[in-house]
């Protein structure tokens, strides 16, 4: 009897296979991109750049007792371990460091006697780590609101490069540098000829200074193998209360705390274990960068969590909508069905596994259709895929097994109510 | 009877006499148009709520002299008055002398500000103990109060000499705040403006202003090319940083919200559609009825066709309220603030309902008429 129905009413059982496909598919959609939306959105804040800044713990310090200083610029006396640097890629949320970037900087004189100031960095380092991995790191990617106004940003890694620098526009205009100018540098500790081979304009106080090689700048201030401060771009956890408390003494939470703590990328976590990694440091999150990331982050989850539920009711009523309709298109037959003795479980029983089967069959084609439709969101607005997350397959079945049940067992309850005789003669319904 | 009366009749009276068929064709059309106008008002107001969360990276424009010449407080207000004040979330003055402290005989930087302002300009200064508010009271950068070991509470004398004179001009002020910010803010100490008058001697300059304009980049290009046009001496300049970097992450978070406006759109639509088809294809026997008993195909079709419409009609205005509803729910709680309603939204979701009700009821209707009476009848 089951087949029957399905098959000699194939036309009605399509339509209801049709609209809980849809409406499977705009659930499965609409979750899969609600849950994988804070981690694509937090991708896209990494264009603000680092949020995390790693100084050595007693720079300040030491500078005070010497009272070294020069025009207000306090001179650095304590530096961090270049080499401990790829150590940032070795902490428990080593994952989530997404890039990095060392920074030394110096005062130099020009040829002309004017005083500027040269920062050195990695633009695009190939770092090999010891657990085998490999990756390439530098300024290039975070700082991506820099445009580059003339010739290209520097690359480590293509030959001849050690002795080329990238420059400031103002200080381009100012020197009237053109990119390919030799140009000469004399440091605290020796001097060279470099090559402009880019010129940029970064909207900041970077526009009057020269950005070099790491290695460049060490040589020229004698301070080889010692950066001054490192940038970390990491993606966190929007903070909470215990992100809170942990960020102002880890040692005062409880052992449960500390490990829900330690093991969540809230950005003290984060600046926590890079102070474990290297030595006489201290990590501090930009809060500029850190704080509105939160904040958007946030926003934006809750944004997607409504809108969600709003397409979840809506397909859900929907579904529910035409699976009335069509028990009560039925009335006739369930009349006659009554009229020639069945019981009224036997027809209910009949009914619900035609249209559960109906279901399964939309349900499993509106699944795939919706995961379409989430890579398609993902790709034109984020240009990487959605990941497929496996709790979205019980959250839709029990949803449509629901809502289809919902739908069809009310209206069949009241076609039951009503009297074969009226039915069939059709007076009623 | 006229047949205009009858035609209202007849579509009165199926509405009311078929009502459980009509309330379920009803709700769907509901749906449908609530999940329009919810998702469009949404749609529309999330670039002006979300550019304003992005209000919290700090200022996204600075004034400075374009000359060697300081600029005054009354310039500065001067050349703001080219942004609407409802674009201008604030505007923060700072004027930096390094002064001494006393008792350490260091020199610090010292940052003059209003502090009103720096706590709408910068929302993520953090600060331990609060905010200054008296002349005498500053905020000390976190990295300058423990260089110097200074606790809140504690009195610090600053002194300033100025150039062309050997007197110092000295101040005793309470530390009632320390800065925590991750940045180079923490390095300072920030007094008031009126302090540092009394500090330096000289009054009413200014070396930077800091803006925070919710607007758009091209918007916020406009003003900066219209402030540097209308006044000479001053220069407008945007912080990359932050404005480049919002234009990104805002296209792409409205990008999102547009496609997934029109993925649930175009689903719910079908959904609605596929119910109207259910409800009028289960009336052929009553088209077969009529065809027999001498109706022409036209006069059926203007009757099924004005009985969807005034479903799409009523289901169209209710969306569109339950939209609106639903749209400030999300408003208030994601954003904490209210969305006045769009008026063109009505009309708007009104006319959709009313179209896709009629699409879908065109269908089945035409399969019914094409159809020979008999057959229906007998239901075949």
């Amino acid at each position: 009897m089951i087949r029957g129905a399905l098959f000699r009413q194939r036309g009605k059982m399509l339509l209801i296979a049709f609209t809980i496909a849809l409406g499977t598919s705009l659930a499965t959609a609409m979750l899969n991109v609600m849950l994988d939306v804070g981690d694509k959105v937090n991708q896209e804040l990494k264009t603000y750049g680092a949020n995390i800044t790693v100084k050595p713990k007693d720079s300040s310090l030491l500078s005070d007792l010497y009272d070294v200083e020069d025009d207000g610029d306090v001179i650095q006396t304590s530096y961090l371990k270049e080499e401990e640097v790829g150590k940032l890629k070795t902490i428990f949320w080593a994952f989530n460091i997404v890039d990095f970037a060392p920074f030394i900087d110096t005062g130099i004189t020009l040829a002309d006697g004017n005083q500027v100031k040269l920062v050195g960095t990695w633009f695009n380092h190939h770092l090999e780590l010891p657990t085998g991995e490999n990756l390439d790191v530098g300024v290039t990617s975070l700082r991506t609101w820099w445009d580059i106004t003339e010739g290209s940003w520097l690359d480590e890694q293509t030959e001849g490069t050690e002795n080329a620098v990238m420059i400031g526009a103002v200080l381009a205009e100012r020197e009237g540098w053109k990119v390919g100018d030799a140009i000469f540098l004399e440091g605290p500790a020796g001097s060279c000829e470099a090559v402009v081979a880019g010129v940029f304009d970064a909207g900041g106080d970077e526009d009057e200074q020269i950005y070099a090689p790491l290695d460049l700048v060490q040589e020229l201030s004698d301070t080889e193998g010692k950066v001054a401060y490192i940038e970390v771009s990491a993606l966190t956890t929007p903070d909470n209360d215990l992100a809170k408390r942990a960020a102002q003494n880890p040692a005062a939470l409880s052992a449960k705390d500390y490990e829900t703590w330690y093991c969540t990328a809230y950005v003290s976590a984060i600046c926590y274990q890079i102070q474990e990694a290297i030595t006489d440091s201290v990590a501090s999150a930009v809060r500029q960068v850190a704080e509105s990331e939160g904040a958007i982050l946030d926003k934006t989850q809750l944004l997607m969590i409504l809108i969600t539920i709003l397409s979840l009711i809506g397909s859900a009523l929907g579904i529910s909508n035409l699976v009335t309709a069509s028990v009560m298109e039925r009335a006739q037959e369930i009349g006659l069905l009554k009229a020639i003795g069945a019981k009224d479980r036997s027809i209910t029983g009949l009914v619900l596994t035609e249209i559960l089967i109906t279901a399964l069959v939309g349900g499993v084609a509106g699944y795939f259709l919706g995961f379409g439709f989430a890579q398609l969101i993902g790709h034109s607005v984020f240009g990487s895929a959605i990941e497929m997350k496996v709790m979205v397959i019980p959250i839709v079945i029990v949803l449509i097994s629901l809502v289809t049940a919902a739908g069809s067992l009310p209206a069949i309850r009241m076609v039951l109510r009503l009297r074969p005789a009226e039915v069939l003669h059709g007076s009623k319904a | 009877m006229s047949r205009r009366k009858m035609f209202l009749k007849m579509v009165t009276a199926s509405l009311l006499r078929r009502r459980s068929r009509m309330l379920i064709a009803l709700l769907s059309i509901a749906i449908g148009a609530t999940i329009l106008s919810g998702l469009v008002t949404i749609y529309y107001d999330v670039p002006r709520q979300m550019g304003a969360q992005f209000r919290g990276y700090g200022a996204n424009m600075i004034l400075v002299p374009s000359g060697e010449e300081k600029m005054t407080l009354e310039k500065a207000r001067e050349c703001l008055s080219v942004i609407p004040e409802d674009q201008l979330l604030g505007a923060t003055p700072y004027r930096y002398a390094n002064v001494e402290m006393t008792s350490r005989q260091r020199t610090f930087v010292a940052a003059a500000t209003d502090f009103e302002q720096v706590q709408a300009t910068s929302p993520y200064f953090a600060v331990e103990g609060r905010w200054p508010e008296g002349d005498r009271e500053v905020l000390v950068g976190k990295e300058t109060a423990e260089t110097i070991g200074v606790k809140l509470n504690n009195v610090i004398e600053l002194s300033y000499k100025p150039e062309d004179t050997y007197v110092k001009n000295t101040l005793n002020m309470t530390v009632v705040g320390i800065l925590e910010t991750g940045g180079d803010e923490e390095a300072y100490i920030f007094t008031t403006l009126k302090a540092m008058d009394a500090l330096t001697g000289v009054s009413g300059q200014l070396d930077v202003m800091e803006m925070s304009v919710s607007a758009a980049s091209e918007e916020l290009e406009n003003y900066v090319a219209e402030i540097s046009e209308k006044n000479s001496d001053m220069s407008a300049r945007l912080v990359k940083r932050v404005t480049k970097s919002e234009t990104t992450v805002l296209a792409k978070l409205q990008s999102l919200v547009f496609l997934v406006t029109a993925v649930v759109l175009l689903l719910t639509m079908i959904c609605v559609s596929t119910t109207m088809m259910a409800v009028v294809s289960e009336r052929r026997k009553e088209i077969g009825l009529r065809k027999a008993l001498g109706a022409s195909d036209q006069s059926i079709r203007a009757e099924f066709l004005g009985e969807g419409m005034f479903l799409g009609l009523l289901g169209g205005i209710l969306g569109t309220a339950l939209g609106f509803a639903f749209a400030q729910v999300v408003s208030v709680n994601v954003f904490g603030s209210s969305i006045t309603f769009q008026p063109l939204l009505l009309p708007i979701t009104v006319i959709v309902s009313m179209g896709i009700a009629a699409l879908s009821c065109l269908l089945p209707i035409r399969r019914a008429i094409e159809i020979d009476p008999a057959l229906v009848l007998k239901g075949e």
